[in-house]
């Protein structure tokens, strides 16, 4: 890997977008469309999690 | 710029082992809590030994949890909610996917994942991929009934996720896919080490084409061991002119090790998203050593709809005892999965593990892909009679193979058998799974 990856900032980044994601979902329960879209969007996220935000707090 | 990157994720794959490990903890609190409070199956079973989520707080805490096994499953299955029963731990409508075990072991097992979960798959997946080589330029050639089994569904959306375009070879017959895999000129295939050999037979007696001068250079294997078995890879590599590599995975547990590029002799466990431990099959003791083998337990650190914690797999492992020369801290199981509790059987008082009948099979020049092995009795004495064919043109060679064959399987196997020859091409053929191994004899 040539670049040095700030762990923390990738993590805060993250967590901005599922923040955002979740407020979508919440005003998406009469939206089906919103609500399915913004479903699949936080699992990818969850896989940023995975892949990121979990190391990044050990 | 991304496809000179030699690792899918460049920090976990290379984070120092002491780091992994905490990782692995605290990550085993979360699925463990999440299964205790959740899961009214989970939940029983730890009640029952008195554990609960605050107690973890070691390794040596995780140890003492009891184990699951697949029979523990199918006794709570097809019971509400329908037909997963008391193991899942979300709402029915949060399931996407419904996939089976294969039932070679007894009653099929069913498993259910939600969205995220096969996000989780296809993740799992990519880590193999990306370490096989696979990049998007691939265009990828799948072979497999897409159907209720897992095969090589996760690899297909992973090879999608990599950015690799993906050729479904669903319900076309083997030689209309080798026509699309040249038609297409796919670079790369995924299928079960039988198949693989079996399309490359195909393709030379029926079609008259070398498998060589197709475009495939590398092949993911999965379903059984042979990827791992040297001379089945050699067999598979020479017939396809491709590098061919192994990874290991089941339906209850998921993706969970892989070979890389450097082929080092073993599987690497993506010791992110899993904690495996391998048990001494006769006391239970935990083994860290390299080199001593046991059976795996294995935790699934991510998987919700219907967690894997601590499943007892009965696969049996050893660790390697040199790191891979690839760079990844992800530890290596030396030699893949070389065989299965269940699987080791008895004969004439022996232990004998199949896979050591296929290597001296697939190793001896002279003798077809195919075989079949049958334990039975004759009075009170065991049997074993071994089945083999020998290549077309070669059949003059026989007494020297049968030699050759009679002492690689006694010194492989410590076991006298009764030899069969067979003409090219007679012996059953498997598409998916093989069933070469076949024990008649009664069981008590």
């Amino acid at each position: 890997m040539t670049k040095k990856v700030d762990l923390k900032e990738l993590d805060s980044k993250i967590q901005s977008m599922k923040k955002t994601a979740e407020e979508l979902k919440q005003m998406g329960e009469d939206f089906p469309a919103l609500y399915r879209n913004i479903s699949r969007v936080l699992a990818s996220i969850k896989m940023l999690e995975l892949n990121i935000s979990d190391v990044a707090k050990i | 710029m991304i496809s000179k990157q030699k690792y899918w994720n460049p920090v976990l794959e290379t984070l120092p082992h002491e780091k992994i490990r905490k990782l692995q903890l605290e990550k085993f609190k979360k699925i463990f809590s999440w299964a205790h409070g959740r899961s009214r199956f989970h939940r029983g079973l730890y009640d029952k030994a008195g554990i609960k989520p605050g107690d973890i707080q070691s390794f040596d805490d995780i140890r003492r949890i009891p184990t699951v096994e697949k029979s523990m499953m199918r006794g709570i299955q097809r019971k509400d909610p329908f037909p997963y029963g008391d193991a899942l731990c979300v709402p029915l409508e949060e399931v996407s996917e419904f996939r089976q075990t294969s039932g070679t072991t007894g009653q099929p097992v069913y498993q259910a994942d939600t969205w995220q979960d096969w996000e989780w798959w296809a993740e799992s997946w990519a880590y193999i991929l990306w370490a096989q080589g696979y990049r998007p330029k691939d265009r990828v050639f799948i072979p497999f009934g897409y159907n209720v089994f897992v095969a090589f569904w996760a690899g297909h959306y992973a090879a999608e996720k990599i950015g690799a375009e993906v050729v479904p070879g669903g319900v076309l017959d083997t030689q209309a896919r080798i026509l699309k895999i040249q038609e297409l000129q796919c670079t790369a295939m995924m299928a079960t080490p039988t198949y693989v050999l079996g399309m490359a037979d195909t393709a030379k007696s029926k079609m008259g084409i070398d498998p060589r001068s197709l475009a495939i250079r590398k092949i993911t294997c999965a379903g059984e061991p042979g990827a791992s078995i040297p001379s089945t890879k050699k067999r598979m590599e020479e017939a396809w002119g491709a590098k061919v590599y192994d990874h290991a995975g089941a339906t209850e547990i998921g993706a969970w090790c892989f070979e890389c590029e450097a082929q080092a002799g073993g599987l690497h466990v993506n010791e992110a998203f899993f904690l495996v431990e391998i048990q001494d099959t006769e006391t239970g003791e935990t083994i860290e050593e390299p080199g001593r083998r046991g059976k795996m337990i294995i935790t699934a650190l991510d998987r919700e709809a219907q967690p894997c914690v601590r499943f007892d797999s009965k696969d049996i492992i050893q660790w390697a005892p040199e790191p891979c020369p690839c760079g990844r801290s992800f530890r290596l199981i030396k030699g893949g999965v070389v065989g299965r509790a269940d699987d080791i059987t008895k004969v004439k008082g022996v232990l004998l593990a199949p896979s050591a009948i296929e290597e001296v099979v697939r190793g001896m020049d002279g003798l077809a892909d195919e075989f079949e092995v049958i334990v039975d009795k004759e009075g009170d004495i065991d049997r074993i009679t071994l089945k083999v064919e020998i290549l077309k043109g070669r059949e003059g060679e026989r007494k020297r193979i049968e030699a050759q064959l009679k002492d690689q399987l006694r010194l492989k196997t410590n076991l006298g058998y009764n030899l069969e020859f067979h003409d090219h091409g007679t012996l059953p053929r498997y598409d998916v799974k093989a069933k070469r191994f076949k024990d008649l004899r009664e069981k008590h």
